[in-house]
Parts: C-alpha cells; structure tokens; sequence
C-alpha cells in the first residue's frame, strides 16, 4: 500500500464528491439547512395551529343541558358561547362537528356531569380540558364548603402533600432524551448520507466508463479501494457531524411562549448535547468503525451493481436494517450485555445512549468498538475481494 | 517487447455455458512497431487485449510485456503501458488537466514532471481552449483527446489501443492516428485493435486476423496478400473468415 496513491485517490474523490450537487445537498443542504428549518417551521407551525384551532373553537357555541345551577354558572365564567337550551343529541352534534364540545347533566345520585368532545380535533380537545379543569375546582369549592358548613377543617382533604423531584439533574435527563434519538439519528445519517457518494465511486466508475482507466493504472486494487473507501468515511462523518450540530441548533431555536417554563426547559436541554472531553473521545472511538463498517458495507454493494439504479435496490433495503436496531438500541429498556454488544448498529446505538446518559461500563464500551472494528474489517475485506474479481467488475 | 503466448480465456454463464472467448492465441509485437488485430464483433479482441492489459486474467497461457508477466506482475505491467478504448468515459466533474493531474499522481510522477507534461500534451493534442472544462461540457472528439493525452501521460513504452476511433468524426481519427505514428516514430510498441480497414491498412506494420476465438493470420500486408491471393485489406479479411469479398 503506497500512502501517496491513497492520498491522490481521497484527494480526487473529495474534489469530485464537493462538485457533485446531489452529494452536497445530501452532506451539507439537508443537515445544515432542510432539518432546521424543518424543526423551525413545525416550532412556529404546530402552536399556531393549536391557537386557531383552539380560538375557532371558542367562537363556536357549545350546548349545554345541566340542572345544577352552580355547574351553570362556573360555565358562563368560561369565555365560551353557551347554548343552554339545546335541541337534540348532544353526543351527536359533537360527532357530526356542528359543536366543538358539549356539557350535559346525567341525572342520579350523585349527578353525572358528562363532557363530549372530539379527542382528534386540538381545538375540541382543549375546549373540553378548560371545561374539566372549571368543573374540577367548582367540585373542590363545594366540598370545602359542604366540610366548613360541617366545621371540619378542610386540611382533611391534604393529610400530607406528595412532591415528585427528579434527581437526575439536566445533564442526564439530556443525556436521556439525546439518547434516545442521537444514536438512530446518526446510524441512519451515516447510511442514507453516505449512500450516495459511495454509489458514485462504485457503480459510478462502472455506468460512466472510468473504471478501465483506473484499473490499467499503476495504482493497486487495494490502493484503489482503501482511498474510495476512505473518502466515504470523510463523507459519513461529516454528515454525522453536521446532522448533529443541525440538530443541536435547530432545538435551540425552537419557538418556546415565553409563558411557557416547560417549553423553555425542553428547548435547554434539547440545545445541550451533555458532551465532555472524554464522553467526546467515546463518541468519536464507538463512531469510527461503523463509519468504516459503513462505507465498506455500502461501497461492496456498489461494486456488486451493474449500474446505479441496481445499487440503489441493493442500498435501500439495507436502511431497513440499520433503522430497527438503531431504534431498539437507544430504548432506556435494554440493559447492554457483552453478548448484546456483539449485535452491529444496535451495540453502537446503545452504547451512545450509555455515554451520553453516563452510564456505560467498560467491557461494553470495549466489547462493541473491538466487535465493530471487526466488522469493519470483514467488510473492507469483502469490498476489496469483490473489486478484485474480474466476473463482479465486467459483469453485464 | 509484447510477447503472447497460448493466451485463453473461458467464460462460464449460468444461461449460455462454458465459452472459449479466446483460445490458444500467441503472437508478438516489437518495440517501433504497431501490430494491427482485426476481427469481427465478437471474435475476442477486446478480451485479448483486456488480458494483455491485465484487467482480466487469462483462464490459461500468458504473456510478458517489457519482460513483466501480467499474470505475476501485473503492478509492473501496468505501469509500462497505455490503455485506450473508443467507449472510455471521463469524470464528468473533473476538467481535463485536473483528470491527467490526477493520472500523473496514480503514476507516482512527481508535481514538476506532471507540470510539464500535462502543459505538453494539452499543446500537442491541441486542447488547450478545454482543458479547464469540465468533463461533462466536453464534446465526443474533446473525451477521446482526453483519454489519449491520459494514455500518453506517463510516457510509457507500450501502447494497448481498443477501437480508439470507433464513433469518432475524421478530424479527431486523424489525431489520433497520428498520434499513434508518432508513438512509433519514438520506437514503441503499439497493439492496436480496430474495425476500419482502411484504418488497419495505413497504421499498421503487422495484422493479426482474430474470428471465433482464434489467430487465424499474422504477417505484414505483403505477406497477407500472397497467402490469400487478394489485394485490398478488406478483401483479404473477408477472405479470411471465410466470406466472399
């Protein structure tokens, strides 16, 4: 292996894979700039839509048929339209849409107060969540009440208080939720964005009529396929990279109401990825022999294709396989085991998972990059024999 | 400098069996000397020459080009010639001085060599006004100068020419024949496979007949024509495969 025909090889690549408009836009147009703007407008999109919905809602009259004057009366404090004497099924109306909700009485002891509404409609749905949560404090009103018309102190009702506190801190509730989409985000990026390069140094050397030139060069079959290779890895881990620090920016912007903590809690940890300097080398150490398992996987079905369109039938497939473990790997369910770690993609998703969150153990960690290593050297070797026999290169 | 001996090739197809592309051909080209190999479609000269160009390997027999065998050195083969086809394509995002640059480095030339040749050829091959296109703006005749100025680049001593003309307008034909006159005025050794007659008849010093598989002839156009008895190339071809002129 002479480095400097690797080197001319890579060089060539990468001067060919920056021209190439399709590989940009797969590498640099959709990390960089369709994820962001995805997440932007869905940020921007998805509340206004509910705040029409649930506006249009407010403007529509809603039926209501109740006895109780003071169930009555907490729904005219409601800043909704009443109709308080309806005609007709009110189950009905709500289904057929002429009502975006309905209250009605059911007589018995004690009365039943029944709220329709349709679940599939945001706008339904919270008009009945406003009606519940009225109807919910005139219920505690009138038994503080009833308990205070009795002379029994109301602190009955809260004998002791009950507090949920999560002790697991914001690096780690980051580390989970990155967790959990960071791995399948990044097996799938390494696949699908590196797909297209490799196809074009593969089968592309075949349908453009390079690959004679090439292969009567001085520059050996090994040579040829380690720099292919090796320009595939470049490409794959930028994707990876970029896709992520899309991602991490595209959370970051995401429209939050300033009336809303939660959201602002959410769009600071998504904006976060918990990562220090050694959690960095982990990532970096789990990432690149899958981006080598990748590229060689991918470039030896390339090599196998006749022309791009069956290598396209040959690569898609092979995301199926990637997307299932990908996804199974950074469930919180799986507890990683040695022989767990054997299992390609879904050991590197777990393992992510791990470090992200803090919590992976050294044998795993060692198990699964030594196991993925491997892997990547089955597949080089697999692409490199499959670029070397005459019937796969000429094959028509 | 080219010298083949008993070279076969076997083709083995699930649909259409076991094949003899190319069987028990020998024949030998010397340096200054351009070897003509003539046949019809399918008569094995592109897998004899893919052989000899060690990109495919022989099923048996062998041959030394330069006195490097391309079953056992193929490394050293490859590095003593250039290879051409009519159907070869270019990186349609690489210019042409960038694709010979590139060839230059696969041939382990340093920068100062790769300079002046790549300036030489783009001079000689006219193709100065296009050598910063890139290749996907190239005419067919602009492609093929190309490929030559690739096959040429790195000087070497042994030139393997499929069907370089096929499909090409007269202007660059010509280039290219004259191309490969000058690479025999230099002394070397060029095994040239070509469909057009007239082609074979001016270019080449020796022809070798290939049908079915198998050298039928070799001999200078002289020797051809006492052994069939007819004037015209391709009246002695046809001759030779056996077809009334």
């Amino acid at each position: 292996m002479r480095f400097s025909i690797i080197k001319a090889i890579v060089q060539k690549e990468l001067l060919d894979l920056i021209r190439d408009r399709r590989a940009l836009i797969s590498m640099f147009f959709i990390p960089l700039v369709v994820f962001p703007l995805l997440v932007r407008a869905g940020s921007t999109l998805i509340p206004r839509l509910q705040d029409q919905a649930t506006t249009e809602a407010r403007a529509r009259t809603i039926p209501v048929r109740v006895e109780t004057p003071a169930v009555l009366k907490a729904l005219e404090s409601l800043d909704f339209k009443l109709d308080t004497a309806p005609i007709g099924d009110l189950k009905a109306m709500v289904e057929s849409q002429k009502a975006s909700a309905a209250v009605e009485e059911v007589a018995g002891s004690p009365p039943e107060i029944r709220i329709y509404a349709d679940f599939s409609n945001p706008g339904s749905s919270a008009t009945a969540a406003q009606i519940q949560t009225s109807l919910i404090g005139l219920r505690e009103q009138t038994i503080r009440e009833t308990l205070r018309g009795k002379g029994v102190d109301v602190g009955v009702l809260n004998p002791f208080k009950i507090d949920r506190e999560n002790a697991a801190g914001q690096r780690k509730m980051a580390g989970s939720v990155w967790g959990t989409v960071l791995g399948y985000m990044l097996m799938l990026m390494m696949f699908s964005g590196g797909m297209y390069p490799v196809m074009d140094m593969s089968v592309g050397e075949k349908e453009r009529k390079t690959i004679e030139a090439l292969l009567v060069s001085p520059a050996g079959r090994g040579e040829i396929v380690t720099g292919k290779i090796l320009t595939a890895v470049i490409s794959i881990l930028t994707t990876s990279i970029l896709t992520t620090g899309g991602m991490i920016f595209s959370f970051r912007s995401i429209n939050v109401s300033s009336q809303d903590p939660g959201g602002a809690r959410l769009r600071e940890m998504l904006g976060t990825i918990p990562l220090d300097s050694q959690s960095l080398l982990m990532l970096a150490a789990t990432l690149l022999p899958l981006a080598c398992f990748a590229a060689s996987l991918m470039f030896a079905l390339g090599v196998f294709a006749r022309s791009f369109k069956e290598a396209q039938t040959y690569l898609a497939p092979l995301l199926m396989f990637v997307i299932f473990p990908a996804i199974a790997g950074g469930l919180p369910g799986f507890k990683m085991t040695p022989i767990l770690s054997l299992i390609p993609i879904f050991n590197a998703s777990q393992i992510i998972r791990g470090i992200l969150v803090g919590d992976v153990t050294t044998v795993n960690f060692a198990v699964t990059t030594l196991a993925n290593l491997a892997y990547a050297a089955m597949a080089f070797l697999f692409a490199k024999t499959l670029f070397e026999r005459e019937t796969v290169l000429f094959r028509t | 400098m080219i010298h083949v001996k008993s070279l076969s090739k076997t083709f083995t197809d699930p649909k259409l069996g076991t094949r003899n592309v190319v069987d028990n051909v020998s024949f030998d080209v010397r340096a200054g000397e351009v070897f003509g190999l003539l046949g019809p479609n399918g008569a094995g000269k592109t897998t004899t020459l893919r052989m000899i160009a060690t990109l495919l390997k022989p099923s048996s027999g062998t041959a030394t080009l330069n006195g490097a065998d391309i079953v056992t050195d193929p490394g050293k083969v490859r590095s003593q010639i250039g290879f051409l086809s009519g159907d070869m394509g270019v990186y349609a995002r690489l210019t042409p001085r960038e694709t010979l640059n590139y060839y230059g480095k696969l041939n382990s030339m340093d920068e100062a060599s790769r300079k002046s040749r790549i300036a030489e050829l783009l001079t000689t091959l006219d193709m100065n006004s296009f050598a910063d296109q890139r290749g996907d703006k190239l005419s067919t005749g602009m492609k093929q100068k190309m490929a030559i100025a690739r096959t040429m680049l790195h000087d070497p001593p042994i030139l393997i020419l499929d069907e370089p003309t096929s499909g090409l307008d007269v202007p660059t034909a010509r280039a290219i024949e004259a191309t490969v006159m000058d690479a025999k005025k230099a002394g070397k050794c060029v095994l040239y496979s070509t469909h057009i007659m007239e082609e074979a008849e001016y270019l080449c010093d020796r022809i070798g007949v290939i049908s079915g598989g198998k050298l039928k002839i070799t001999g200078t156009m002289e020797e051809l024509r006492v052994h069939t008895g007819k004037q015209r190339l391709r009246e002695i071809f046809l001759d030779l495969l056996g077809l009334a002129a």
